[in-house]
């Protein structure tokens, strides 16, 4: 007790779609820390003050979410405040950039749903979850061009761990028709407002019989399957973006299957997906 | 609560015993703190406690928090240190002080303070309050234990646990106090962690601000959260009765985690950061011993207390030393491995040393988490909660030997965490409903959490369906227990509603007696 706090050590950035993940380096202890407040802003040059305090965390990692699908620039000062209220002096600020997403550089070729950090425009939204086991018995199976999100493509997407949903392993179709082999490889987006707490599990891509990915899914807040809308003031939705590559060689001229298979763990709740052209 | 005494006596205190105590700052006893008496107005909303109470001592505790919910934790206090004087009486008007002293309240512990007064007679009831500036306190009741061979004919507990503040009144508390039991004995979750939100809120005729709306992580939060818990005047009224013995589980940091693993994906490194701030906050704000002041992310909380040669109870910690949940779920799979244990290396040689050694006619375990077997499976399949001792069977059966050879005769476990009131017998075999009996355990339902219950609910069948389990009750409550040298009475309270206010009336909803040298237990009523 009584020790001086010193700033943390090592605060660096990285970048990633929708976010920016904080690292630091601190001793805890002596004195111990009552949390590290994280301030952020898009001016090189600012004062850490209330207006632009991202969280207080007693972890050495923080990450800056729902930054949106457009690349943003953002600088990082940190302050320890010790279990006596005495705070260090801000660190030097650390400027890191999060990635564009597909969606906003790519061109789309087939989408269901709008990328818009809501569930509402899809089947059974935003609570109608207990109704899947009799609207979609054979899971979905959807049509580009035919079928429409409303009808066709679930919001919720249960797994194995789901007893309201039979307790079994479910897999959506998506089909979309290409006028012939693209030159180069596509991209997936899949965009969900929210995943389970704990177990959200794992999501499994395959296109026209190819295997393309195994993604353990970010976990989130269990709320995706009772509420839709990830943007409305204090909503409790941990939203989280997956965005994979679909090879050249796994596609064809004519119909494409995608299959999206949920094997292990709980749901998860869409937002939109889709498949683009990258900027090349 | 009991009634002011007069002011001009305490106020009229000058000079410092030498027994005074000063915690937290290493300043010397006969030194006043300078400016430690300019104290902001009405600075005890927070109350009085004691605890952990010896033969010849007992801890005594306060914190001063003008604005117990300051949003940076610190109550409205400035970020300096400020004395506190104490005394100890034998009788409430404070006509007869026994000891007087002063400790200093710093900011490094949220301005608590946890004087030990020693030099108290074995056996008898006392009688305290604080100072603070021109500031004083509340009375609280406190009691010494026995001298370790005294002969007793009569300790009357309370068992009380789990307070979600959030999901109602305190009404349990307020009965518990009104009986005013010699000892309580807390037995875990006595905050939670979690954001308090209108879809959590059940707590009728209160409000509370968005700093409130944030799952607990910091240190500024933690003490918050006590702070708003301790509001609750049933919950002060209760600590101010009677000495408490306390002991955590998993709420006073995360939900359901072990050592250093978290179940929510933070590294061992972190949680143990997050571990470090819960643990002070809980020091803080509970009548511990210094030999519980947290290092860094440890605290020693397991700890032994004795009644005379009535009682030897061992207050245990399964949460901070105990391995990871199992990663299969299946019946006789991982969590029945040897080498598992929910006690740690240290805590568990320490139990079985006390067991050895124990002469006491009872010997009692005040723990969190159900130690009988509960198969959850109501058909022919058999699934376990890895979360109670059931995770952790070999460790179990360790105990249990450990109780057998060293001719254990009246053993009895006390339990909280499920916020049922359950009462089971402790069986050689739980597979065997003919084997031998070797204890029992008394669990207690909750105070605040779950909201206002029923006396059934759908888990009842799963409870119910482990023929070693007698009682199962899903309403909201507390256990009063009575125990002389031929038996122990259970007396298991419950109120049936604390979400619209806390008037509900208390009612008995099942008595059970053990005999001593007859383990197990018979239902009275």
């Amino acid at each position: 007790m009584g020790a001086t706090v010193k700033p943390v050590r090592g605060l660096a950035g990285q970048g990633g779609l929708g976010w920016i993940e904080l690292t630091w380096q601190a001793d805890s202890y002596h004195p111990l820390v009552d949390h590290f407040a994280v301030y952020g802003s898009t001016e090189r040059d600012f004062q850490p003050g209330p207006a632009n305090l991202i969280t207080k965390t007693v972890y050495t990692r923080h990450r800056h979410n729902n930054l949106g699908p457009t690349s943003q620039t953002w600088y990082y000062r940190v302050v320890t405040v010790d279990a006596a209220g005495n705070a260090s002096r801000a660190t030097n600020a650390v400027r890191a950039a999060s990635t564009d997403s597909v969606t906003v550089s790519g061109r789309p070729v087939a989408v269901i749903g709008q990328f818009d950090r809501k569930s509402l425009e899809l089947a059974l939204a935003p609570n109608g979850y207990a109704q899947y086991p009799t609207r979609f018995p054979q899971d979905a199976d959807y049509t580009h061009g035919v079928s429409t999100p409303g009808a066709d493509w679930p919001y919720l997407h249960p797994g194995p761990a789901d007893k309201w949903a039979g307790s079994k392993a479910h897999t959506f179709r998506f089909r979309f028709t290409l006028p012939a082999q693209p030159t180069g490889d596509l991209a997936l987006a899949v965009w969900l407002i929210d995943t389970h707490a704990s177990n959200p599990g794992t999501l499994d891509v395959s296109c026209n019989d190819t295997a393309v990915a195994a993604v353990a899914l970010e976990k989130g807040a269990t709320k995706g399957s009772l509420q839709g809308d990830a943007t409305a003031p204090g909503n409790p939705l941990r939203p989280s973006i997956v965005e994979l590559t679909l090879p050249r060689a796994a596609l064809r001229a004519g119909e494409n299957v995608l299959t999206l298979g949920k094997a292990t763990g709980s749901w998860h709740a869409y937002d939109a997906l889709g498949v683009f052209e990258p900027r090349r | 609560m009991i009634d002011l005494p007069s002011r001009r006596t305490f106020l009229g205190l000058t000079g410092v015993s030498a027994a005074a105590l000063v915690l937290g700052t290493g300043a010397p006893a006969n030194a006043q703190t300078p400016g430690g008496d300019n104290v902001p107005a009405d600075p005890f909303q927070l109350g009085v406690a004691s605890g952990d109470p010896e033969p010849t001592s007992v801890v005594l505790w306060t914190r001063l928090a003008p604005q117990p919910l300051a949003e940076d934790g610190h109550g409205g206090m400035p970020r300096r240190d400020i004395d506190v004087y104490y005394e100890v009486a034998e009788d409430e008007r404070f006509s007869r002080v026994v000891r007087r002293g002063r400790a200093v309240a710093s900011p490094e512990l949220a301005h608590s303070v946890h004087p030990e007064v020693d030099g108290l007679r074995p056996g008898r009831e006392y009688f305290y309050r604080f100072r603070a500036g021109g500031e004083i306190s509340p009375v609280g009741r406190t009691r010494t234990a026995p001298a370790a061979r005294d002969r007793v004919d009569r300790l009357t507990f309370a068992l009380a646990s789990c307070q979600a503040w959030y999901h109602g009144h305190f009404t349990a508390h307020r009965h518990l106090a009104a009986d005013q039991p010699d000892l309580v004995f807390f037995l875990g979750d006595y905050i939670y962690e979690y954001a308090i939100t209108a879809s959590n809120l059940w707590r009728q005729g209160v409000q509370v601000g968005g700093a409130h709306a944030v799952e607990v992580k910091t240190l500024e939060q933690y003490r918050l959260r006590y702070a708003l818990t301790k509001t609750d005047p049933h919950l002060k009224a209760a600590h101010a009765t009677a000495p408490w013995v306390s002991t955590w589980d998993d709420h006073e940091v995360q939900n359901n985690y072990a050592d250093a693993h978290s179940e929510y994906g933070v590294s061992p490194e972190d949680f143990e950061r997050q571990r470090a701030v819960a643990y002070r906050a809980y020091y803080e704000h509970l009548p511990l011993r210094r030999t519980s002041l947290p290092q860094g992310p440890d605290m020693r909380l397991y700890r032994r207390l004795g009644w005379g040669r009535l009682a030897d109870v061992n207050v245990l910690d399964t949460r901070q030393y105990r391995d990871a949940p199992p990663t299969d779920s299946t019946a006789g799979g991982e969590h029945t491995n040897p080498a598992r244990s929910i006690l740690g290396t240290e805590q568990e040689r320490w139990l079985t040393n006390n067991l050895r050694r124990s002469d006491a006619t009872w010997t009692m375990l005040a723990q969190q988490v159900v130690m009988a077997q509960i198969d959850r499976d109501t058909g022919p399949g058999t699934t376990f909660s890895m979360d109670m001792w059931d995770g952790f069977t070999a460790n179990r059966d360790r105990v249990f030997d450990a109780v057998r050879r060293y001719g254990v005769e009246n053993f009895v476990v006390l339990s909280g965490d499920i916020h049922r009131s359950v009462a089971a017998d402790l069986k050689a075999d739980f597979t065997d409903p003919d084997s031998a009996t070797i204890g029992s355990e008394l669990v207690v339902s909750s105070v605040g959490s779950d909201g206002d219950g029923a006396p059934t609910d759908s888990y009842a069948p799963i409870w119910l369906g482990n023929p070693h389990v007698k009682l199962y009750d899903a309403r909201r409550g507390y256990v009063h227990c009575t125990l002389t040298p031929e038996r122990l009475t259970a007396d298991f309270k419950v109120v049936d509603h604390i979400q619209r206010d806390d008037q509900a009336p208390v009612s008995t909803v099942a008595r059970f007696v053990t005999e001593a040298g007859r383990p197990g237990l018979n239902r009275e009523a």
